[in-house]
C-alpha cells in the first residue's frame, strides 16, 4: 500500500512527472462534494494539497445521499468495474480500521436469492462468474440457506452467500471524510465553468458569482451537473431510483445476516447494460438491514430523471417484493421513502481521468449505482493520477477520452 | 365508487368549513379525518355518556352551527384515515386503519387541514413518562371527562395553560401550580390591547376566575427549568421570578409552549390542477390562529379551490377580514404572554437535554455535531447528527433543533423547520402491510 | 360491564364505549407503554398521533395508543414483547 504522504508524492518518479509535466499542485479545486468530490478533497488533503471543495448546494445533497450505500462486488460481473469494485471494498476496509469510516462501514454478505429457474439458471452463472475472480461465495440450497437465513422466505429457491461485502450510508462517509480532513465546504455556489489559461491547454480555476477562484488543478465530480463542463449532451443520463426506509425492528434486523438482493436485481442490472433493450423502470429488489435495527430497502432504475419524488406505484411494488422474500417485514411500517438521480454513462462505465484537451482538468463522475462502493477508491486513485503515480485501480477503461475516439466529441 | 372531485384532510373546523364551502359549490367532497369523530383537537368530542366539557358559549355554539352544516350538507367522512401525503403521480394517498390498507384517490383538489401541534420546549427530564403536552392532557380531559388524576402541574407558556387548568378544576382535579414564563397580568399596555378582542377577554376572565377561587398558583415569569424523579413521584424544579428555586412534586406534568401549524412534510401548495391536484392549505396549518380563524380560513379555502375548479383564479382577498383579526389577537396575545426576559436559549440547557426524543439524540450531540469551521445544512445535521429522522419525523425536535443551530451560528440564515424534515411522503409512518396488502404477523418473525 | 375490557400484558383493562387504548390505560394508572427500539420508555404524550411516543402493539400491528379506540377482543402489548 502506498503512503499517501506529501514527501513521497513529489519525490516520485521525477523523470515521468517532467515528461509528462506531472506536479502534485500546491492547490485544487473540486467540484461536487458527493462522495466521489469529497473523497478527491481528502486524499488531497492528506498530502497536503490546499484543496477548495464546493458545492451548488451542500454536501451528499444528490446521488450521495440518496444511495442504497451497497459496497459491494455480489451483483459486479468480471471486468474493470469488478476489478474497481474489489479494490473499492478493500479501501473502506482499510479507513474503517486506520478510523475514518470506524463504525460507518458494516460488513456484511449479500445474500443474492433466487425464486424462479430463470432467476436459479442466472444466478448459478453469477455465482461461478464471481468465483474466477477470487470472490468468496458459497452456493447454498433452499435447505441450507433457510437455515442460514431463516427469516427468509420459503420461496426462496437457491441463494448464493457473497463474503466480504459491505454497506456503508453515503453521506455518513462525506461527513467522515470532511470532517477527518478538517475540509470546509463552498456551500450554495454555483460553479459556472472553467477558466481557461491562455493557450487553451491548461485551466487555472473556476468562475463562480463571487468571482472566479483560482487552482493549480479542478477536478470536476459534479454528478449530472457534471455535463456542463463537457459539452458532451448525451454522454450522461441521469438514472432515477426510489429507495425506502422502515421503522427500527432490532430483533428481525439481528436475524438477517446479511443483505438480501433479488435475483432478479442481477437480471434488470444485466438489462440495463444491453443497449435499446432498458425497460423504463427496472425494479431490482435490495433488502438490507442497517445498523440502527431499520431496514433499507430499494430500488428502482428509471429512465426519467426529472422527477426527485416518489409514487405509490413504485413504493407498493418494492415493498410487496420484500415481504415476499422477508414476510416479517409486513409487521413493520414505512418510515420515510426517498428518490435520487443516478448519474450514468451511456457506456455503462464511468468517466475517470484528465479531461481531454487540458493538461490539469480532471473529472471522476458517472458511477449509476456504484458511487458509494467506488467513490472512495476513486477519489485515492485519480489523486494518485493527479500526483503522477500508478492509480490504485486501473482508470484505462474509464479515460473520458474513449468518446472522443468515438466521435462524441467531449 | 367514484373517486370525489375535492378531497379535504382533517375534520376539525377548517376541513369541516371547507367542505361545506366546496359542497355548496356543487363539487363531490369527502372529508378524510384521522379519529373516528368530527371536531378536531379543539372540538374533540366525548365519548358516549360522558358530557361535554365546559366551552367558552361562542365556541361552542359555534361549532354546532358548523356540524349542523356539515350535517345536512351529506359529505361523506372517511373516518380512521391518516393522510400519507400526494405522490408523484398526484394521488392522494391515506393509510384506512380500519381496513388495514393504503388508498389513493385521483382528486382534482386536496384541501389540508392538519390542525396545529403544540410547541415543547425541551427540558431536562421532559422525555419521561407522565410528561404529556397540556394539550394531549385536554384531548384526554374532553373525550373521557375525567381530569388526570393526582397531583398534576401545568408548565410553559401561553394562554392554553389557564384553560386546560380551569377544565381540570371543574372536572374536579385542578393542578397543584400553573408555571407561566410570561407574566400577562404585568403587561399592562397588552391587557388594555385586549379590550379590542372582547369574546377573548371574557373566555380569559372565565378561566381566571376559576383559578383565582379556587386558588390554584399561577406562578408567571416563572420557568420549569427540570424534571426529575425519584421512587413514588416526579419532581418539577421551578425557578421563580425571584430566581429561588423550587422543587414541586408531582404526579403528572403537562407542558405547553404554544403552537405551530402542522404543516411538516406537507406537499407545497400549487393553484392549479394541471399535473396532480389543486393542494391549498387552510386553518391552523396554514396559520395557528385558533378556531375562529380556521373556521373562516376554510370558507376561504373552500371557495377557492371551487373558483379554480371552475376555471377562475384563487382570490386573495377572500375571508380576510376574519383572520386579520384574529392574526390581530394573536399579537396582542402573544405580547401579553411573552416569556418574561426572552425566550430561554436552548443552549443554555445541560449538555444531555434530550432534543430529539425518537432517536434520543441531546442538546451535547448537536453542540460538538456543529463544532467545525463550516456551517452545516439542516440536511447535513439531520443526516449525521439523526436529528429529525426519527418516527415523528420531527414534529416535536425540527424546530428546536433549528432554533439551537441559529443560537450556534448567529450570523448565518435562522435555519427552519423544513431544512430538517423535508416535504416527502409518507407523512406519517405506515403499515408495511396496508401498503402491500399483505397480512402483518403478530411477530416480527414468520 | 365487565366484558367491556382489553387484555395489556396479563391485565384486563377496562373501558368505556369509545375511548382511546391511550386514556383508558391512564385510567387504569398505565403510565408507561414499554419501551422502544432504543430502550427508552414510551408514553402517552401528544394526544393527535404526531408525537409517535405511545405506540403499542394491538393484535400484532404497531399502532398510536392515541388514536386508537380500544375494543373488548384486542390484545395490547408493549412494543418489545414478541410471541415468538
Amino acid at each position: 500500500m502506498m503512503r499517501e504522504d506529501v514527501n513521497v508524492g513529489r519525490q516520485f518518479n521525477n523523470a515521468r512527472r517532467e515528461a509528462m509535466q506531472f506536479h502534485p499542485p500546491f492547490s485544487a479545486i473540486v467540484i461536487g462534494a458527493g462522495i466521489v468530490g469529497a473523497s478527491t478533497a481528502y486524499f488531497l488533503a492528506k498530502r497536503g494539497v490546499a484543496v477548495q471543495l464546493i458545492d451548488a448546494s451542500a454536501p451528499a445533497s444528490e446521488a450521495t445521499g440518496a444511495a442504497d450505500g451497497a459496497v459491494s462486488v455480489a451483483s459486479k460481473r468480471p471486468g474493470p468495474m469488478m476489478a474497481a469494485a474489489l479494490s473499492g471494498v478493500r479501501l473502506y476496509a482499510t479507513l474503517a480500521k486506520e478510523g475514518v469510516f470506524a463504525g460507518a462501514f458494516k460488513h456484511r454478505s449479500t445474500f443474492i436469492v433466487a425464486a424462479s429457474d430463470e432467476e436459479c439458471a442466472v444466478l448459478e452463472a453469477h455465482s461461478a462468474a464471481l468465483a474466477t475472480v477470487g470472490v468468496r461465495v458459497d452456493t447454498l440450497s433452499a435447505a441450507n440457506l433457510h437455515q442460514r437465513f431463516p427469516v427468509l422466505s420459503l420461496k426462496a429457491r437457491l441463494g448464493v452467500e457473497v463474503h466480504d461485502d459491505g454497506h456503508a450510508i453515503g453521506y455518513q462517509i462525506v461527513h467522515r471524510l470532511l470532517t477527518a480532513a478538517q475540509i470546509t465546504v463552498d456551500r450554495n455556489t454555483k460553479v459556472d465553468g472553467l477558466a481557461i489559461a491562455k493557450g487553451g491547454r491548461s485551466v487555472t480555476g473556476v468562475s463562480t458569482r463571487r468571482g472566479t477562484i483560482e487552482a493549480d488543478a479542478v477536478v470536476i465530480a459534479a454528478g449530472t451537473g457534471s455535463a456542463e463542463f463537457l459539452n458532451a449532451a448525451g454522454v450522461l443520463t441521469p438514472r432515477k431510483g426510489q429507495l425506502l426506509v422502515t421503522e427500527r425492528a432490532p430483533r428481525l434486523n439481528a436475524a438477517m445476516p446479511g443483505a438480501i438482493m433479488s435475483g432478479r436485481y442481477l437480471l434488470s442490472k444485466g438489462t440495463q447494460k444491453m443497449a435499446n433493450s432498458t425497460p423504463a423502470r427496472g425494479l431490482g429488489l435490495v433488502i438490507d438491514p442497517l445498523v440502527t435495527g431499520q431496514f433499507l430497502i430499494g430500488g428502482t432504475r428509471e429512465e426519467f430523471g426529472d422527477r426527485q419524488s416518489n409514487d405509490i406505484d413504485a413504493v407498493s411494488r418494492i415493498l410487496a417484493e420484500a415481504v415476499a422474500l422477508v414476510p416479517g417485514l409486513a409487521s413493520l411500517r414505512l418510515l420515510r421513502s426517498f428518490s435520487g438521480l443516478r448519474t450514468a454513462v451511456v457506456d455503462g462505465l464511468p468517466l475517470v481521468g484528465r479531461m481531454p484537451g487540458f493538461d490539469n482538468a480532471y473529472i471522476a463522475t458517472g458511477f449509476e449505482g456504484d458511487g458509494i462502493c467506488l467513490g472512495p477508491v476513486t477519489g485515492k486513485s485519480i489523486v494518485q493520477l493527479i500526483c503522477g503515480e500508478a492509480p490504485e485501480v486501473d482508470l484505462t477503461p474509464f479515460d473520458p477520452s474513449r468518446f472522443e475516439r468515438s466521435g462524441e466529441k467531449l | 365508487m367514484i373517486d370525489p372531485e375535492v378531497i379535504v384532510i382533517g375534520g376539525g373546523p377548517a376541513g369541516i368549513a371547507a367542505a361545506i364551502e366546496v359542497a355548496g359549490c356543487g363539487y363531490a367532497v369527502e372529508v378524510v379525518e384521522q379519529r373516528d369523530s368530527l371536531g378536531g383537537a379543539i372540538h374533540r368530542q366525548p365519548i358516549k355518556g360522558v358530557a361535554p366539557i365546559s366551552q367558552a358559549s361562542g365556541p361552542k355554539a359555534r361549532w354546532r352551527a358548523l356540524s349542523d352544516d356539515f350535517a345536512s350538507a351529506r359529505i361523506p367522512v372517511r373516518y380512521r384515515s391518516i393522510f400519507l401525503g400526494v405522490d408523484a403521480d398526484g394521488l392522494v394517498l391515506f393509510e384506512n386503519r380500519l381496513a388495514c390498507s393504503v388508498e389513493r384517490l385521483q382528486a382534482k383538489a386536496v384541501i389540508v387541514a392538519t390542525g396545529a401541534v403544540e410547541k415543547v420546549l425541551p427540558r431536562p427530564g421532559w422525555h419521561m413518562a407522565k410528561v404529556s403536552t397540556a394539550g394531549g392532557l385536554q384531548v384526554m380531559m374532553k373525550e373521557t371527562g375525567r381530569a388526570p388524576k393526582g397531583r398534576v402541574l401545568l408548565a410553559g407558556n401561553g394562554p392554553l395553560l389557564i384553560a386546560v387548568t380551569a377544565q381540570m378544576a371543574r372536572l374536579g382535579n385542578p393542578p397543584v401550580a400553573i408555571v407561566e414564563a410570561g407574566d400577562p397580568l404585568g403587561r399592562t399596555g397588552a391587557g388594555f390591547s385586549m379590550l379590542g378582542h372582547m369574546s377573548l377577554v371574557r373566555e380569559a376572565f372565565g378561566y381566571l376566575r376559576t383559578i383565582y377561587l379556587r386558588g390554584i398558583p399561577w406562578m408567571r415569569a416563572s420557568q420549569l427549568t427540570a424534571i426529575e424523579r425519584d421512587d413514588t413521584s416526579l419532581i418539577a424544579v421551578v425557578r421563580r421570578a425571584n430566581g429561588r428555586e423550587q422543587r414541586i412534586p408531582v404526579d403528572r406534568i403537562g407542558l405547553h409552549d404554544g403552537i405551530r401549524p402542522n404543516d411538516f412534510a406537507l406537499p407545497n401548495e400549487k393553484a392549479t390542477s394541471v399535473a396532480g391536484p389543486v393542494i391549498l392549505r387552510a386553518g391552523d396549518c396554514r396559520e395557528s390562529l385558533g378556531a375562529f380563524a380556521a373556521e373562516a380560513d376554510g370558507r376561504r379555502a373552500g371557495r377557492a379551490v371551487a373558483e379554480i375548479l371552475s376555471g377562475g383564479h384563487e382570490r386573495a382577498d377572500l375571508g380576510c377580514v376574519k383572520i386579520e383579526r384574529a392574526r390581530r389577537a394573536q399579537e396582542v396575545l402573544s405580547t401579553l404572554f411573552a416569556p418574561v426576559g426572552g425566550a430561554c436559549p436552548i443552549s443554555s440547557l445541560p449538555a444531555d437535554t434530550i432534543l430529539c426524543r425518537c432517536e434520543g439524540k441531546t442538546v451535547g450531540d448537536l453542540r460538538s455535531l456543529c463544532e467545525r469551521a463550516d456551517r452545516l445544512t439542516g440536511r447535513e445535521i439531520k443526516h449525521n447528527g439523526r436529528f429529525a429522522m426519527g418516527l415523528c419525523q420531527g414534529r416535536f425536535c425540527a424546530a428546536n433543533t433549528a432554533a439551537l443551530m441559529a443560537e450556534i451560528w448567529p450570523q448565518a440564515p435562522a435555519p427552519v423547520a423544513e431544512d430538517l424534515t423535508g416535504r416527502r411522503w409518507p407523512i406519517r409512518p405506515v403499515s408495511i402491510a396496508a401498503l402491500t396488502g399483505a397480512r402483518a404477523t403478530s411477530t416480527e418473525h414468520e | 360491564m365487565t366484558s367491556r375490557a382489553f387484555g395489556w400484558m396479563g391485565q384486563c383493562i377496562p373501558f368505556r364505549d369509545g375511548e382511546t387504548v391511550a386514556s383508558a390505560l391512564e385510567t387504569a394508572g398505565v403510565y408507561t407503554l414499554g419501551a422502544d427500539a432504543l430502550g427508552q420508555e414510551t408514553r402517552y404524550f401528544c394526544g393527535i398521533g404526531a408525537c409517535q411516543c405511545c405506540l403499542v402493539r394491538i393484535d400484532g400491528v404497531v399502532r398510536e395508543a392515541c388514536i386508537t379506540p380500544a375494543r373488548s377482543e384486542m390484545t395490547v402489548e408493549t412494543m418489545e414483547v414478541r410471541r415468538d
